[in-house]
């Protein structure tokens, strides 16, 4: 080792002869075994003291909070505060933008703020929205404009993002083949030369200020069908304002600070930042008369969606009786944005990180944040959950304060939830009405503390288990024969389109026509006879008022249904057991209503409207009311498709098999 | 009007009048904003208990002298509960154009410090309002689970100015607080219209012994990671029947108003990882001999616990057990105190040999522990580490109790004539 040691008074020049020393003794096997040995020591030395050095500090951090600082009322841990972006007194950006067919990025002053090589995705233009003031990056899209209407969704975008933003622009594999007109000129109103002329695979990039300077472009043409344009990379540089001018000069309201923090940091929320007439982030609606829900919390489950939970908060924050103390925003994952859509609503809320993944992810999320709600409210007996997506019915409230003493009261319920899983637009019709159904709806519900303390959080999937939380909630081994509460028209309405489990495709063909109850304090009807029992003797009198429809007609045909208003009809359909839902989903199916799975059933009775009438179905012979079903009557038997085709099913019975 | 009133009974006692007129203020700042603040200064409210008979029966009449807000302090402390605000940031513009200089005291939400990955936003625990010479500290009351409220330390951070106020003095804020959560009265002290805890002794009793122990959640989580928890349906199941049967067990006992702690597995159980052990198969609870009270039993018994077994006598080695449902059980053990020590004893029911277990002493301290407000010893650790030895850590599936514990001593055996009365198995 002393061989090794460097004389602290060696002086400059020797560097020369050490170097030789050093590749002499390389040479010398004995000296370089020696050399390694030493070194791995000491290098496990340093790594010890350094790691029980951590150990300490950390076991210090940990426990002079509770010892020292009692006696001295000092926070021993450091609470140093970076802030979160650099002042930079720059008053130039360097820009640069990169198109091409399998790679685009952006960089900020050497920064890269979008990088996107992945296969098979970022298909599109990228657009991205610098403060014209800061250069902070205030919004990043990709529209995917080779697909239909997403052109649409980029000129809606771009009309919301204020003027004087920074906008930059790149197209990444291909970008033209569905942009129309309308939106070509609105790149070309930005200031762009090329945009109305972009076509099939051509690389593009553009800089521009919103309602001013275009600060560069760049376009490279594709030579034909089958090849994509060169790459093309564009450098410029952008000149920052100040901030005054970047900013609106609304009245110093606090309101308005919290507007202006928000403004100042995200794009794409179109009037909320408008300066001439904002639209208001505070909406005091009426509050409710005997409010039986202004002290339950309403738990907020969020990903990272911010403009759909700003969507979802403002009509929450819009619907009467609504108690702004009571919410908690509860966001999967640290992302910035929801949080400051929560701040902006001057709401309280939650990161959480995220634990497990796909399913199992959104499960152990919703797990936390209901118990969660139960620690921040202990004095709650129920808990609204809602999710970022959902509109909120203005009479949301009033409907869970005129019903949820039922499920304080009666213990065969489950939930109530504001969502009715059958009523479509053409299905539902009544806003007083409410049912009892054996399924879990979800989508706006109520939760009772008790259900979630004694039954559901001990036993919760764990993350390991990839469940869906509502699925396993749906299990017989947690309903254990309970029935949930819906409306007739629902008090939420789910607009989203991105999700887990959802598609533009799914969305249309399950939810968009989903009725939505807009009418104001709607005074439900008959309450009471929602209780378990009382139930019963309501159907039974349903049934008895029911006339019996013409059972050999064809269900799916809208004839099937007299054109009569306000009448009770009853149908017939077979159910061989409790299980078999043969029949109901091809019914289902014709009627264009939720077929997936079961939904919306009562002991093997459906409810709902058809042409303005009720329509009840009865399963036969599983359900108890098949009793009601006269002797002449067969009940209705449907075939499930043979194969995929068949979109519309026959029923199976012939006028001449009745007798 | 309060003015005069001040200056004349101020100057003619010769009391600070000072004091009084910063409480007025700042009490006119906080109805400005309706925020329903409630004085729980021990010093006032010790010489208000005094006259409390007086003070209730006349709510609004005026005072002939300043008795109370005169006297010289630094501080005058009031209570506010957290729900019953907005955290309006009005008020502290309010109170800058009124000349108060505040000071406010945040960290993290104890109530989801639990949960595993929760971050929430920090919550603020004390106010300091100063103005001239004296401050109020407004100590912020938050509901937790367990029916109680709870007020957290007072910490500065680097930045902050430890010259603010001599924060040594203050009364609330060396440690956390649980306190039950208290029917409040209005009344008028010192022509000033406060609100004060309807039984101010019952307070300041339930002060002098407030402090508050939090789970210590960061170390459960490490516990965890070395030894995954075990989700089998039998434990989840016996988690639910443990906490069930705690309930019980509190709610009787709170109604005798006798003082119990958690001991045992059930001890070890909060300390080591903020949770029941599931293979520890029952529940285990310390109570002082002194405040043994006959009517135990029977009240368990009414509970619906029957008495499965009884050993010893009041005199000596003390120690009930009940039959909770489902074989699971609710042992308690009786604590004898000596000079520089205390012990509680054991019996094995099929020899009569008994036992002794040895504890350095301790006092008690709150604690939440599965939806409930209960005691466990302030001193955890050395209560923890006497029962289960230095590898208290490690967790253990077999324990014999008259063998494993560290600080167990043969004690004997007990004399035959007395079996029947000291070895009671039903």
């Amino acid at each position: 080792m002393e061989e090794w040691k460097p004389s602290p008074a060696a002086k400059p020049h020797k560097k020369r002869s050490w170097y030789l020393a050093w590749k002499y003794k390389l040479m010398n096997q004995r000296a370089l075994r020696k050399l390694c040995q030493t070194g791995a020591v000491l290098f496990l030395l340093v790594t010890v003291i350094v790691n029980i050095k951590l150990i300490l500090d950390t076991r210090r951090a940990a426990y002079e909070e509770e010892e020292e600082s009692a006696q001295d009322y000092d926070d021993e841990m450091l609470n140093v505060e970076v802030p979160r972006h650099p002042v930079n007194n720059k008053k130039v950006l360097d820009v640069e933008v990169y198109s091409s067919r399998s790679k685009v990025y952006v960089a900020v002053d050497g920064t890269t703020v979008l990088e996107d090589e992945a296969r098979e995705q970022g298909r599109g233009i990228h657009v991205i929205v610098l403060n014209q003031a800061t250069g902070h990056v205030m919004a990043k899209r990709v529209f995917d404009t080779y697909s239909p209407h997403e052109d649409e969704a980029m000129v809606l975008f771009l009309n919301m993002v204020a003027r004087g933003r920074i906008l930059i622009f790149t197209i990444k594999d291909e970008g033209s083949f569905h942009l129309k007109d309308t939106a070509k000129s609105v790149l070309k109103s930005l200031g762009s030369q090329v945009a109305p002329f972009l076509s099939w695979r051509d690389m593009w990039t553009f800089v521009g200020k919103k309602g001013g300077e275009v600060y560069g472009e760049k376009h490279a043409k594709s030579p034909a069908l089958s090849t994509w344009g060169d790459p093309v990379l564009l450098k410029t540089e952008v000149h920052l304002t100040s901030v005054e001018d970047a900013e609106c000069h609304w009245p110093d309201t606090e309101l308005n600070r919290r507007r202006k923090r928000f403004c100042s940091k995200v794009e794409g929320y179109g009037s909320v930042c408008s300066c001439k007439d904002p639209t208001p982030i505070e909406f005091n609606p009426d509050p409710l008369k005997d409010n039986k829900v202004f002290d339950v919390p309403v738990a907020v489950i969020a990903g990272n969606r911010p403009n759909y939970l700003y969507r979802m908060l403002r009509s929450l924050l819009s619907a009467q009786g609504v108690n702004p103390q009571m919410i908690t925003v509860f966001i999967d994952g640290y992302y910035e944005e929801p949080m400051d859509v929560v701040e902006l609503f001057g709401l309280s809320g939650i990161q959480h990180t995220p634990i497990s993944i796909k399913n199992a992810r959104v499960s152990q999320h919703y797990k936390a944040s209901l118990t969660a709600t139960f620690n921040l409210f202990p004095d709650a007996k129920f808990a609204v959950v809602l999710e970022e997506d959902l509109d909120i019915s203005v009479d949301f409230f009033s409907f869970l304060s005129q019903s949820i003493h039922l499920l304080e009261e009666d213990e065969s319920l489950y939930c109530i939830s504001a969502w009715n899983d059958q009523g479509y637009e053409h299905t539902a019709e009544d806003p007083s009405l409410l049912y009892r159904v054996e399924t879990m709806p979800g989508l706006g519900w109520v939760l009772r503390k008790s259900l979630y303390k004694d039954e559901l959080e001990p036993k919760w999937p764990t993350p390991e288990k990839l469940w869906d939380w509502d699925m396993w909630m749906r299990m017989p081994e947690q309903r254990k024969g309970r029935e949930c509460i819906i409306p007739d028209i629902s008090r939420s309405y789910h607009f989203g389109i991105v999700g887990l489990n959802m598609n533009g495709y799914f969305h249309e063909a399950y939810f968009k026509k989903h009725k939505f109850n807009t009418v104001p304090n709607v005074q439900l009807k008959n309450v009471e006879s929602l209780r378990k029992d009382a139930y019963e003797t309501e159907i039974h009198r349903l049934l008895g008022e029911a006339e019996v429809l013409d059972h050999s007609k064809n269900p799916c045909e809208d004839s099937f249904v007299p054109d009569t208003e306000g009448k009770v009809y009853v149908m017939f359909i077979r159910m061989e057991q409790e299980a078999d839902f043969t029949t109901w989903t091809q019914l289902a199916k014709c009627l264009h209503i939720w077929d997936l799975d079961v939904r919306g059933n009562h002991k093997g009775l459906w409810r709902l409207f058809r042409k303005k009438n009720h329509f009840l179905v009865v399963g036969v012979p599983a359900s108890p009311y098949s009793s009601k079903k006269p002797s002449s009557v067969t009940p209705i038997y449907m075939e499930p498709p043979a194969k995929e085709e068949g979109a519309v099913a026959v029923p199976a019975v012939a006028a001449a098999e009745q007798t | 009007n309060g003015a005069a009133f001040s200056k004349v009974r101020g100057s003619q006692s010769g009391q600070d009048s000072t004091r009084w007129h910063v409480v007025r203020k700042f009490l006119s700042l906080i109805s400005s904003h309706n925020i329903p603040v409630y004085l729980i200064d021990p010093l006032i409210l010790g010489l208000v208990d005094k006259d409390i008979e007086q003070i209730r029966s006349s709510p609004d009449g005026p005072s002939p002298e300043c008795k109370y807000f005169c006297v010289p302090r630094d501080f005058t402390t009031f209570a506010l509960l957290d729900k019953t605000w907005k955290h309006e940031v009005g008020l502290f513009r309010t109170a800058e154009k009124m000349g108060f200089q505040w000071l406010k005291i945040i960290n993290k939400d104890p109530r989801l410090d639990g949960m595993d990955d929760l971050s929430g936003m920090e919550i603020p625990l004390h106010y300091i309002f100063k103005l001239a010479s004296h401050a109020i500290h407004l100590v912020v009351f938050y509901e937790r689970s367990g029916n109680y409220l709870w007020h957290g330390p007072l910490r500065l951070k680097h930045h902050m100015d430890r010259k603010f106020v001599p924060f040594r003095k203050l009364h609330f804020g060396r440690y956390p607080g649980a306190y039950e959560k208290p029917e409040l009265l209005h009344v008028s002290i010192d022509d000033l219209k406060v609100q004060i805890p309807k039984n101010p002794s019952s307070f300041l009793e339930q002060m002098s012994h407030s402090r508050f122990l939090e789970c210590r959640y960061r170390e459960a989580r490490a516990f965890f990671q070395l030894y995954p928890d075990d989700a089998s349906l039998d434990a989840v199941e016996f988690r639910i029947k443990a906490k069930s049967l705690l309930h019980l067990a509190a709610l009787t006992l709170n109604n005798l108003g006798v003082k119990f702690w958690l001991s045992s597995g059930t001890c070890l159980g909060w300390y080591r990882q903020c949770n029941v052990i599931p293979h520890s198969k029952d529940v285990d609870l310390g109570i002082f001999i002194r405040d043994y009270k006959a009517e135990i039993i029977p009240a368990f018994q009414k509970a619906g616990l029957p008495l499965k077994h009884k050993f010893g006598k009041v005199e000596d080695s003390l120690e009930l057990s009940f039959q909770g449902e489902d074989d699971v059980k609710l042992d308690i053990f009786f604590f004898y105190e000596e000079e520089d020590h205390i012990w509680n004893g054991g019996t094995q029911a099929k020899s009569g040999k008994k036992f002794k277990y040895f504890f350095p002493k301790f006092t008690l301290c709150w604690t939440e522990f599965v939806e409930l407000k209960v005691h466990v010893p302030c001193e955890t650790l050395q209560y923890v580490e006497a029962n289960y030895g230095p590898d208290w850590k490690v967790p253990v599936k077999v324990w014999d109790w008259k063998s494993s514990p560290s600080n167990v001593q043969d004690n004997g055996v007990w004399p035959v004539n007395e079996w029947d009365d000291v070895i009671q198995i039903y």
